[in-house]
Formats: structure tokens, C-alpha cells, sequence
């Protein structure tokens, strides 16, 4: 196939559009998961590291 | 929301212009949308072009001799199609047939000077007849395709006796014939005139015993134009690799949004801005665009890391993370896009419209990355979800950061220190031994837009080789009255200077007025070779014209004489056009004039491809020097207004200067040239280096405002915007060295070359500037130690 400008802007979308869903649907859960298992397993840096994300609070404005 | 909260004093009003964004975020962002929109439009209205005329220096004197006769004489955009046979000889009636066939295609191709065409099957081409009764006429060599054997016979004893065909277009051993056509400049559209050359030259005679070459400036870029469509294919593939990449870093699907958004709407002001001052692109220069995107990307990967590192220093708040990350980049960017821009903007000097032009635009697109940058990226954050914190504690006490501190460690060690000096010492050195090597002009015989074994060079080098030379130098010799050309004077010392220049090694054959008044002096004399001379009188020798020439109309005659005898020219046929050799061949030219004056005429170099390249090789000597002065000139006075400090710019332009000799010694080693296609790119390349250098700067300044100490400061420096240089230049260094790839070799090598620049620019300022700065413990640095007492109460009430 010939790339062409209105099929390479398809391709890129399509591509962003893949990364994003990706990342929302399968790789964060399963770095969420990754941690809570090293926390679980007694791993102290996890467990440290997890209570000063969960203690957090975030702010819009 | 106002900025209630506690910010750094010497920095309120950059806060204060941070929120204000964030606070009137709908008509911002309306407006600039709207702008890149119009952009956007016009931006797809950009064509590919490349207008030869844009690529001279139209100031310079060979130009202007070959703007003023490239219309009669011949100019510099030549299509020579080589026509062979395997086996046997071209004198057959059916290659004959080819051949005249052949030339009445290329007759029809648009944009061909129909005056201007040599070929054995073409009007123009002509030999003396002697007819009954004693009188001669000058006949074309054929007026048909051949009809039977008798016919082919002629032809060949015709050809075998003309001193204008036989060698010149028809080679020595009767395996092949030339055609040579001229194209009109103001008619050059590359790509229709390569189809047009494919589809009636070449393709229906292509034949099991033939073989059809093409070589010469208007298909070398028709073979430029049918690549460019590479260029999709790479940028594709380089923005899903920047994609991973980024998503990779920041962890993030927003981390790789981020600085795409930028990148586009830059493109957009920028490319939209090319089309609106009725410019187009060059498919040479699409390195260029791509090269400005990447540094756009590059700002917005520094402020996106910044933006995450703030939003846990601001106690996980989203707006004053923007606000913050906005007014600490402030500095670095801005001086970061102005320093390239009036970097790049020092290239109008040289003389070249098209650089002039690639200079005003480069500068434009890179001064709207201010606007998708800074203008916008508040907003932008503004209305994107903020990073998880979870995320954002995890990525910053990744490996990454930890490989990145170990480093940090063993560089600023006391033996990483006297290493590092000691080292970009000896590669500084290594680097101006081997850049004295370095060419301006084309390094090769072959063309170096294309590879060697490209189907175009591979043509070039066949039709050089059978003929010894293909691209022509003219040489005008301008009378100073009419008749000039008809003095025994003139034509003798244009003779003699045709033997004297073609001693040159590097000049197959020469052609001019002389040749053809020797030719029908012998022809007159019933073939006697001893009457192959010029005549010693004016009468004589404008008998001998009124015989060659009486029966052509002035539009053929032109090409070699004007209608009142006044201008002629001396055409050189060079093998091939590296920069060294055509300085060595002008300057014989130069010797040879200075040493020969003529009473009733001049000569005025010079035309013809040659003589231009000459033009533009001169020009970029001329300019070279001063414009690498320039540049940095220019960068270190924004550095001096940016850090208030005459030495600030030498720290960030030693690592620079270093890098750009090593750059230029591996261009000499490689053998690529410096010329009006290099020169842009190379230039653009030179801001990497001061982009990196700034960010480490300004985060060292910032840091000792906190703690104090300078060899704290830097390796802090090191691991934090460090760490998002380092990661900037990875990327940018992948992507562009993705180019390799092009089928065109000129992007090839300037994509590699960009990237190893962008390489050693990146080194050095990871390892030689933050070793200089503590090694030499710069004032502008170490005067900022006093404020730290209120910037670290600063920061402990933030992060409370």
C-alpha cells in the first residue's frame, strides 16, 4: 500500500486511539494490580510507596 | 481563581501570567483555535515544489551571465537520454528508427526548449552537403526515419565525418547515441516532465539488445519527487514510535497526547504560514519540518515532566501544578525557541532565495511553538484528567531515574570529571583533524540527493562513462560590437582556451564556434584536413558562416552564435561536478581569461550546471564562516539577556562548539558536502545542543537557590530535567535516525547525520557542561546561592 496524507492521518489516529484505549483498559489495571501484589507480598517499598499515593488527595482547583 | 497562595517573588509574574491563562482559558483558547484552524487550511493547500531559480544565488555574476543567455546558449537544466545496443551497432534500420522516434517524443515533452535539443534524429543537428554544382548546404543528419539499408549507409558516413556528432552524440564505437534537450526554467514541473520523458522516450523503445539511460537535473529531481512519497511512510512510523515511547516514560496515555498537540499545531502555524507567503515545500527539505516538530515535541516533553513532578511538589493541587510547571519553564523555553529561531534566521544572509525563504519560515515555526507551548499548554492541562498520583509516585522512583542518579554519581566523581575533560578534549581535536577534510559543494561525482546504486546515478555514471562528460560549463564570449564573433582573434583564443581547459582531467570534451568554422573550412576544401584551420580574415570566415548557417532559421542558429555575430559561447563538458573540481576547473578558467585578453571581446563566466553550482559553492564559502559566527553570536546574546551574564553563553557554546566540530569531521569523513541543501539542516541542528544545555542551566540555578550547594544543585539538575532531556533525546534521536530508510539519500544522510548531532549535543550536555560548571563554579550560578533561605521555605510550605 502507497501511504498517501489522508491515510497516513487515518493510520496515527487510529494508532493514538489504540494506545489510549490500551492504556485505560489494560495496562493500567494491570499495574494497579502488579503493585498491590508486591505490597501484598511484604514488598516495603510497594506498600510505601502505595500509601503515599492512596493518602493523596487531589485537587481540580 | 486568583493566585492566592504563596509563590517565588522573583517569579510572580510569570505565576501570575500562568493563572491568568488558566482564567480567561475559553477566549485564549477560541482564538488560538480558530488562527491554527485557518492555518490548518492553508497548510493543506502546500504543494511540492522546487523552483530551480530559488536554488542560485541570483546576485552572484556567473548567475546573472546564466540568467541572461541559459534562454539561447543552453542552461543548466539538461535531460540527456543515452540510447545503446548490446550487440552490433546503433546503424540499423530499426534503431535508427528508435532513435528519431525517440527524439520526436522528447520534442513533445512539456517544458522542452525545442531549439535546444541535440540528437542525430533531430532538425537542429546538421552536417554540410556538397550539392551538384558545387554549393553546400547544411542538412539536418536526418530527416526521416531511415527507409531501407541505403539510408542507415548515409547515415552512418554522415555521422562518421561530422566533428559535431561524431564522439559528441553518437559514441566512437557506434554503440550508442545521445539526446540532449534543454528545459525551459520558467516551465519546470518535475514530475510531468519526468512521466512524460518515462512514457514517450523511454518506455516503448526499451527493447532484449537496448538498454535507454536518462540522467540530468530535471529527472534527478523527477526521481526526488517519485520518492517523497517515503516521506508518509516515515512519519507514520515515527509518531507510532514516539507514541510507545513517550506512553513508555510518562506511563501515561496523556504523556504521549501531550506533546503531539503541540507538534500538530505548531506544523500547522508554521506549514499554514509557507503556503500564506505563496511558498511551497521542497521534497529536499522535508527533514526541515519534521526537524522543527521534534524540537516542538521536545519543549512539551520538558513541561509535561515538569507538570507531573509539580503536581506532588503542589501537594497533588492540578491548577497550581500547571501554574507552576508554566512559570519555571517559562525562562528555559522561551530563550530555548528564540535561540533556535534567530539561530536559524542567520541563514537569509546567504544570498539563496530559497535559503532566505527556509530561513524566514524556519524561524516562523519555530516562534509558534510559543504559542502551542506556552499560550496553550496551560489551558490544555487545564481541561485533560490529572495524572493519578499513584502513577505519578511510582514513575519517579522508577529505574529510569535510578540508572539516571548512578550515572549522575560516577560523572561528577573527581576521575568521572578529569574522564569527561579529558575525553571531549581529544574527540574535539580528533574532530578539527578530520573536519579540514570537509567539502563545500558536492563531495562525489555521482549525485548525492540519490544512492549510488539509485537507477538515476547508475544512468549518470553510464552515460559518463561512454561519453566522458555530460554536464556542460558555458562560457560566453560577449563581443564588444557586432561581428566580434567573426575576428580570427576572437576564434583563436576561444580555440586555444578550449585546448587549454580540456587538460583538466575532469572535462571530457568542449564545444564552440570555433569547431564549427574549422569543420566547413575543411568541408570547402574538398575534405583536406590541412584547411581544418580558422581563417586569417574576417571576410573568410564570414563567408564560411553565411554557408553553414544560410539555411537554418535564426532560432537554430541562436544556439551557437546571435544573429549579429556579437556573442558566442565555449562549452566544456565536465565528467562530473565535485566541489573541488569545479573550484579547480574555474580556476583554470579564470588563469586562462586573465592571461588572454581579447581586443573585441570578453569572457563571462559562467552558465550551464557547472557554472552555477560554481556560483553557489563560492557563495556558501563566502558566507559559511560568517554565518556559523553569526548564529552563535545571536544565541549567546539571548543567553546574556536571559542569565544577565557575559559567560553564561560560553558554558552552553563550548559543549556546542565541540559537538559542531565533531559533527563537521564526520560529514568530512563520510563525505557529505556542505551545500545549499546540507547547509539549512545542519544549521537547525546546532539548536538541539542549546535547548538541552538550557533546561540543565536553569534547573542548576533553581536548585541552588534551594539548597545552596552547586554540586548538589547539578546532580539534582542531572536527575530531573536531566532525566527528561536524556529521555527528549532518545526519542528524537530514534525517530530521526528512522530516516535512514528514505529512499532518498540525501534525507538518509542528513536524517543520520541530525541524529548523531543531536546525539553529541546531548552528551555533551549531560556530561561536559555540568562538569565545566563545577569544575569552573561560573558566578551567574553560585551568585543565586544567597536566596535560598526564602525558595526553601517556599518549597516546604508547598509541599505542606
Amino acid at each position: 500500500m502507497v501511504l498517501g496524507l489522508y491515510n497516513s492521518i487515518a493510520i496515527v489516529l487510529g494508532f493514538s486511539l489504540l494506545v489510549i484505549a490500551l492504556d485505560e483498559y489494560v495496562a493500567k489495571p494491570w499495574r494497579h494490580k502488579r503493585w498491590q501484589q508486591r505490597a501484598d507480598s511484604g514488598d516495603q517499598e510497594a506498600i510505601e510507596l502505595l500509601k503515599i499515593a492512596r493518602s493523596a488527595k487531589v485537587s481540580e482547583e | 481563581m486568583a493566585l492566592d497562595y504563596e509563590v517565588p517573588e522573583d517569579k510572580r509574574a510569570l505565576y501570575w501570567l500562568g493563572d491568568q491563562l488558566i482564567e480567561w482559558r475559553n477566549p485564549v483558547m477560541v482564538f488560538v483555535l480558530l488562527i491554527t484552524g485557518l492555518f490548518a487550511y492553508w497548510s493543506f493547500q502546500l504543494q511540492l515544489v522546487t523552483s530551480f531559480g530559488d536554488l542560485l544565488p541570483q546576485t552572484h555574476e556567473f548567475v546573472k551571465v546564466h540568467n541572461k543567455y541559459s534562454g539561447t546558449f543552453g542552461g543548466a537544466n539538461n535531460i540527456v537520454v543515452m540510447y545503446t545496443v548490446d550487440e552490433g551497432t546503433i546503424f540499423t534500420k530499426e534503431h535508427l528508427t528508435n532513435i528519431f522516434k525517440m527524439t520526436e517524443g522528447m520534442d513533445t515533452v512539456y517544458g522542452v526548449n525545442h531549439n535546444q535539443i541535440e540528437s542525430i534524429g533531430h532538425r537542429t543537428v546538421r552536417h554540410l552537403k556538397v550539392a551538384a554544382g558545387g554549393t553546400l548546404r547544411a542538412e539536418p543528419v536526418m530527416l526521416r526515419a531511415p527507409q531501407g539499408q541505403d539510408e542507415v549507409d548515409g547515415i552512418r558516413r554522415i555521422v562518421h565525418n561530422a566533428e559535431n556528432v561524431y564522439g559528441l552524440i553518437v559514441s566512437l564505437d557506434d554503440k550508442a547515441a545521445l539526446i540532449r534537450a534543454n528545459f525551459i526554467e520558467g516551465r519546470l514541473d518535475y514530475k510531468r516532465i519526468f512521466e512524460e520523458v518515462d512514457s514517450k522516450v523511454i518506455d516503448p523503445f526499451k527493447g532484449d539488445n537496448i538498454e535507454i539511460y536518462a540522467a540530468g537535473e530535471p529527472r534527478l529531481y523527477g526521481w526526488v519527487y517519485k520518492y517523497a512519497g517515503d516521506v508518509f511512510f516515515i512519519l507514520v512510523v515515527t509518531y507510532c514510535i514516539e507514541w510507545v515511547l513517550r506512553w513508555m516514560y510518562f506511563h501515561d496515555w496523556r504523556g504521549a497526547l501531550r506533546p503531539t498537540l503541540t507538534g500538530i499545531i505548531a506544523a500547522f502555524w508554521g506549514l499554514g504560514f509557507i503556503h500564506l507567503i505563496g511558498l511551497a515545500l521542497d521534497p529536499l527539505m522535508l527533514v526541515m519540518p519534521f526537524l522543527i516538530t521534534a524540537r516542538a515535541v521536545s519543549h512539551a516533553i520538558q513541561m509535561h515532566d515538569r507538570y507531573y513532578e509539580e503536581f506532588e511538589k503542589c501537594g497533588w493541587h492540578k491548577r497550581r501544578a500547571i501554574v507552576a510547571s508554566f512559570a519555571e519553564l517559562f525562562v528555559p523555553t522561551f530563550s530555548g525557541i528564540t535561540t533556535d529561531a534567530f539561530g536559524v534566521l542567520v541563514i537569509i544572509l546567504v544570498p539563496v532565495v530559497m535559503l532566505q525563504k527556509l530561513a524566514i519560515t524556519a524561524s516562523w515555526w519555530i516562534l509558534a511553538i510559543t504559542i502551542s507551548e506556552m499560550l496553550l499548554n496551560p489551558i490544555v492541562y487545564y481541561y485533560l484528567k490529572p495524572p493519578e498520583p499513584e502513577l505519578v509516585v511510582l514513575r519517579e522512583r522508577g529505574a529510569f531515574r535510578r540508572w539516571i542518579e548512578r550515572f549522575t554519581h560516577v560523572l561528577l566523581s573527581p576521575a568521572g570529571k578529569t574522564v569527561t575533560l579529558a575525553a571531549w578534549a581529544l574527540m574535539t581535536v580528533i574532530g578539527i583533524f578530520f573536519m579540514r577534510g570537509l567539502t563545500i559543494g558536492d563531495p562525489t561525482s555521482a549525485s548525492p540527493l540519490l544512492f549510488e546504486d539509485s537507477p538515476y546515478n547508475v544512468s549518470h555514471t553510464q552515460i559518463q562513462e561512454r561519453f566522458g562528460g555530460v554536464e556542460p560549463l558555458i562560457v560566453v564570449s560577449e563581443g564588444f560590437d557586432k561581428d566580434a564573433m567573426k575576428d580570427p582573434q576572437v576564434l583563436r583564443t576561444m580555440e586555444k582556451f578550449q585546448r587549454a581547459i580540456e587538460r583538466d582531467p575532469d572535462i571530457g570534451y568542449s564545444f564552440s564556434l570555433a569547431d564549427i568554422i574549422r569543420a566547413v573550412n575543411r568541408v570547402f576544401h574538398e575534405l583536406e584536413p590541412k584547411w581544418a584551420v580558422i581563417p586569417d580574415s574576417w571576410t573568410d570566415i564570414g563567408g564560411l558562416f553565411f554557408i553553414f548557417f544560410s539555411g537554418s532559421p535564426p532560432t537554430e542558429t541562436a544556439k551557437y552564435v546571435d544573429p549579429s555575430y556579437t556573442t558566442a559561447h565555449v562549452t566544456f563538458f565536465a565528467k562530473n561536478h565535485q566541489g573541488d573540481n569545479i573550484r579547480r576547473i574555474i580556476a583554470r578558467c579564470r588563469a586562462f581569461i586573465a592571461e588572454n585578453p581579447m581586443e573585441k571581446a570578453a569572457f563571462k563566466l559562467a552558465g550551464g550546471l557547472i557554472g552555477v553550482l560554481a556560483a553557489a559553492n563560492e557563495e556558501l564559502v563566502r558566507n559559511d564562516l560568517l554565518m556559523n559566527f553569526l548564529g552563535f553570536f545571536t544565541i549567546w546574546v539571548i543567553l546574556l539577556f536571559t542569565y544577565r551574564s557575559f559567560v553564561c553563553g560560553l558554558y552552553i557554546l563550548g559543549p556546542l562548539i565541540a559537538s559542531n566540530i565533531m559533527v563537521n569531521g564526520y560529514m568530512a569523513v563520510n563525505n557529505i558536502g556542505v551545500n545549499i541543501h546540507t547547509l539549512p539542516l545542519v544549521t537547525v541542528g546546532v539548536g538541539f545542543g542549546v535547548d538541552y544545555g538550557l533546561y540543565i542551566i536553569s534547573r542548576i540555578i533553581e536548585e541552588i537557590q534551594v539548597r545552596g550547594d552547586l554540586e548538589a544543585s547539578v546532580r539534582e539538575a542531572l536527575v530531573t530535567s536531566g532525566k527528561a532531556v536524556t529521555f527528549t533525546a532518545v526519542t528524537m534521536i530514534v525517530s530521526t535516525a528512522f530516516w535512514i530508510t528514505s529512499s532518498i539519500r540525501f534525507n538518509a544522510e542528513m536524517g543520520l547525520l541530525l541524529a548523531i548531532w543531536m546525539g553529541v549535543s546531548y552528551v555533551g550536555s549531560q556530561t561536559l557542561l555540568p562538569v565545566l560548571v563545577t569544575v569552573f563554579k561560573p558566578k551567574f550560578i553560585t551568585k543565586e546561592a544567597n536566596t535560598k533561605a526564602p525558595k526553601a521555605a517556599l518549597a516546604a510550605a508547598r509541599l505542606a
